[in-house]
């Protein structure tokens, strides 16, 4: 075996071994740098996020920093050379690794010393990286293995640089949520001010009379408008489902075009109803309408079922497809007794829960304009009339629950 | 004797996931009117080999004949008529569960109808009454109307057994069928596959976990070993050195009567 390698050691021509030589040392740039980057990233935000505390707190202002720029960026390096060489840092936590003596045993206080003065000439001129190893590992004696806990006793979190570091961060991030989303005086206000809903609240015991036919119609249209929506938007998500199933949806196009439906709806989806319905008033320009509401709940609600639908076709048994198929029957009629009986009831629950969500959304998106009993609230709301806001919110509230109380109780039927 | 019903030849299936060999140049040969039991230790290839005779599966290389037809041949659609000739059971029954038993058993026979009617549920009378009596046979015409999730674990099996029954078929492919049942009820579901094989004369190949099960009820045992034939003989010929290399040294033989 030795000769063996030593021919290959001989037979090797010097640009060989150059090659080797890069391509290592390109391996040990990425991952130095990258803990390098990690550890003066933590530690940066760590600096940001405790500044904005301070500033917001002592001041009421917003700033970022209480040092120049530089000197934070400065500071930043500085404790990432430390924590690297004297502890294990963020970086280390996050690669697995850790810093050794070639022979494993624990570095000594002399070789952290040379890791860390060495760890500036290495580290942030970035080219002596592609040596490996890098300068401040190869004086110091000291490499980066991965870590292991063998042979170890497993210290509590608070007993770790790293752990402190993450309660420090959740701490301050807290903090600095708070401080920058409450003031003092929106506080003095909450608890001083309550009078000013009076009205509203008052309406829930007299509710204004003259309005009730009015608020009933617009209740109909907001039922009628979920409705509509649920069931055009049944209709385009039933077929779709197929397409979007990953066990029905085999091989390269198959494939292709369950990314393709994937996707779109899951794009759909994240964009809320209230920002489709402003989309499908400026498209169809009819103010004042339910129709750009059914729109935008019908565009919603095909993406979110397509995705329940497809969710229930991935999960089907394939023993009963199996034992349909093996009957000698065809491809509709294994649809017909294999797939729809273990699909029909969960379809149907999911439609439910999609029309009973869609009421919900209704109220939502008539505030924006979209019709129904939204857009009457909106415009009580935005007269100051609280007497009879109130009374649409009670006609809200009843209806919310009754839909809620009976889709409840079908669905469970369905199970 | 008379011409082999079944033959494989050289059965090698390759899962193209993960490159795992299921079957390795599996050979054999099935008389008409055998109970052929396939015994191994799971993932030995039992199931794929099953599912390779009705093309469940398709085969990587090798033949398969059956009654003279060389079924690796045959195209989708040729398949599908030839699958109506052969029955299948599985170890978790498969059935349809939120349907009635009726229903259920009468799916045996959608090879045979339009599929325009069967779409809409419409089986002619005659199956209806093919599938009462098969119902009678395996002692549920009472439960017809029942929903088949509501039945016993043994009663579920009986109801495979009469979906099979409904293809009048020559061959029975029983894919573990009583491993999902406890002992005493498996004697009465592989009785109800004895009666088959007797009465009707049925062809039949199971795969079974347990050797003495394999002893009572085959006239002939073939033994997998990770996708390789290890054994082909007559249940007698299993001695202790054979149960050991089949299913491995630590293995200890357990009676399930």
């Amino acid at each position: 075996m030795a000769t063996r390698g030593d021919r290959a050691a001989v037979d090797r021509s010097r640009w060989d071994r150059a090659l080797d030589f890069l391509y290592f040392g390109s391996k040990a740039l990425g991952k130095r740098l990258s803990l390098a980057l990690l550890d003066v990233g933590a530690v940066a935000v760590l600096w940001i996020l405790t500044s904005y505390v301070v500033i917001r707190v002592s001041t009421g202002e917003i700033g970022y920093t209480l040092l120049p720029w530089w000197l934070v960026a400065l500071g930043a390096v500085e404790a990432a050379a430390l924590w690297e060489s004297f502890g294990r840092s963020f970086g280390h936590r996050v690669a697995r690794l850790e810093l050794r003596r070639a022979d494993g045993g624990d570095p000594a206080l002399r070789q952290k010393l040379v890791h860390w003065l060495l760890w500036h000439v290495g580290v942030i001129p970035v080219l002596p990286l592609l040596l490996a190893p890098p300068p401040h590992e190869r004086a110091s004696g000291l490499t980066l293995r991965p870590f292991t806990m063998e042979g170890r006793i497993p210290r509590p979190w608070w007993r770790t640089s790293t752990g402190l570091y993450m309660a420090y961060l959740a701490l301050v991030s807290i903090v600095a949520a708070v401080s920058g989303t409450i003031t003092w005086e929106d506080l003095v206000r909450l608890f001083t001010n309550a009078g000013a809903t009076a009205k509203f609240w008052r309406s829930f015991l007299s509710p204004d009379t003259s309005i009730i036919l009015r608020t009933v119609q617009a209740l109909i249209v907001t039922v009628f408008m979920a409705m509509t929506a649920t069931a055009f938007a049944v209709l385009v998500a039933v077929p779709l489902s197929f397409l979007a199933a990953r066990n029905l949806m085999r091989g390269l196009i198959g494939r292709a075009i369950y990314t393709v439906i994937r996707g779109t709806m899951s794009i759909i989806r994240s964009i809320e109803p209230v920002v489709w319905a402003i989309f499908f008033l400026v498209w169809v320009r009819v103010e004042l309408a339910p129709f750009a509401g059914v729109l935008a709940l019908f565009v919603h609600s095909v993406s979110d079922l397509t995705k329940l639908y497809a969710e229930r076709l991935e999960s089907i048994d394939p023993g009963l497809i199996e034992a349909i198929t093996a009957t000698g029957a065809n491809r509709l009629q294994v649809l017909r007794y294999a797939v729809i009986p273990q699909i029909v009831n969960p379809y149907i629950s999911f439609t439910l829960y999609r029309w009973d969500i869609n009421i919900r959304m209704a109220t939502v998106v008539g505030v924006v304009g979209g019709g129904g009993i939204g857009q009457a609230l909106f415009f009580y709301l935005k007269g100051n009339l609280w007497t009879q806001a109130g009374t649409v919110m009670l006609f809200i509230i009843a209806l919310v629950w009754a839909i809620d109380y009976l889709s409840a109780r079908l669905r469970a039927k369905l199970a | 004797m008379a011409e082999p019903y079944l033959v494989v030849e050289h059965l090698t299936k390759v899962y193209e996931r993960g490159h795992v060999v299921a079957l390795k140049d599996v050979s054999f040969e099935v008389r008409k009117g055998e109970f052929l039991v396939i015994i191994g230790l799971s993932g030995s290839g039992k199931s794929t080999l099953l599912r390779c005779i009705n093309r469940l599966i398709e085969p990587t290389k090798g033949r398969i004949f059956i009654d003279g037809v060389e079924i690796t041949k045959l195209s989708p659609r040729q398949m599908r008529k030839f699958r109506r000739r052969i029955g299948m059971i599985f170890q978790h029954f498969n059935l349809i569960k939120r349907a009635t038993v009726m229903t259920n058993v009468l799916t045996g026979r959608l090879g045979y109808n339009p599929t325009w009617k069967t779409l809409l549920g419409i089986f002619p009378r005659s199956d209806r009454e093919l599938a009462l009596r098969n119902l009678e046979r395996v002692g549920l015409l009472e439960k017809a109307y029942v929903r088949a999730d509501e039945l016993s674990g043994g009663q579920q099996q009986r109801v495979g057994i009469a979906r099979a029954l409904m293809q009048e078929p020559e061959l029975l492919l029983a894919d573990e069928p009583v491993s999902a049942l406890d002992p005493a009820t498996s004697h009465s579901v592989m009785q109800y596959i004895e009666q088959m094989n007797q009465e009707d004369g049925v062809t039949v190949l199971a795969s079974l976990h347990f050797l003495s099960l394999a002893r009572r009820y085959g006239t002939r045992i073939i033994a997998l070993k990770d996708g390789e034939l290890v054994f082909d003989g007559a249940p007698e010929e299993i001695d202790d050195r054979k149960f050991k290399e089949i299913y491995g040294e630590e293995a200890e033989e357990v009676e399930i009567r």
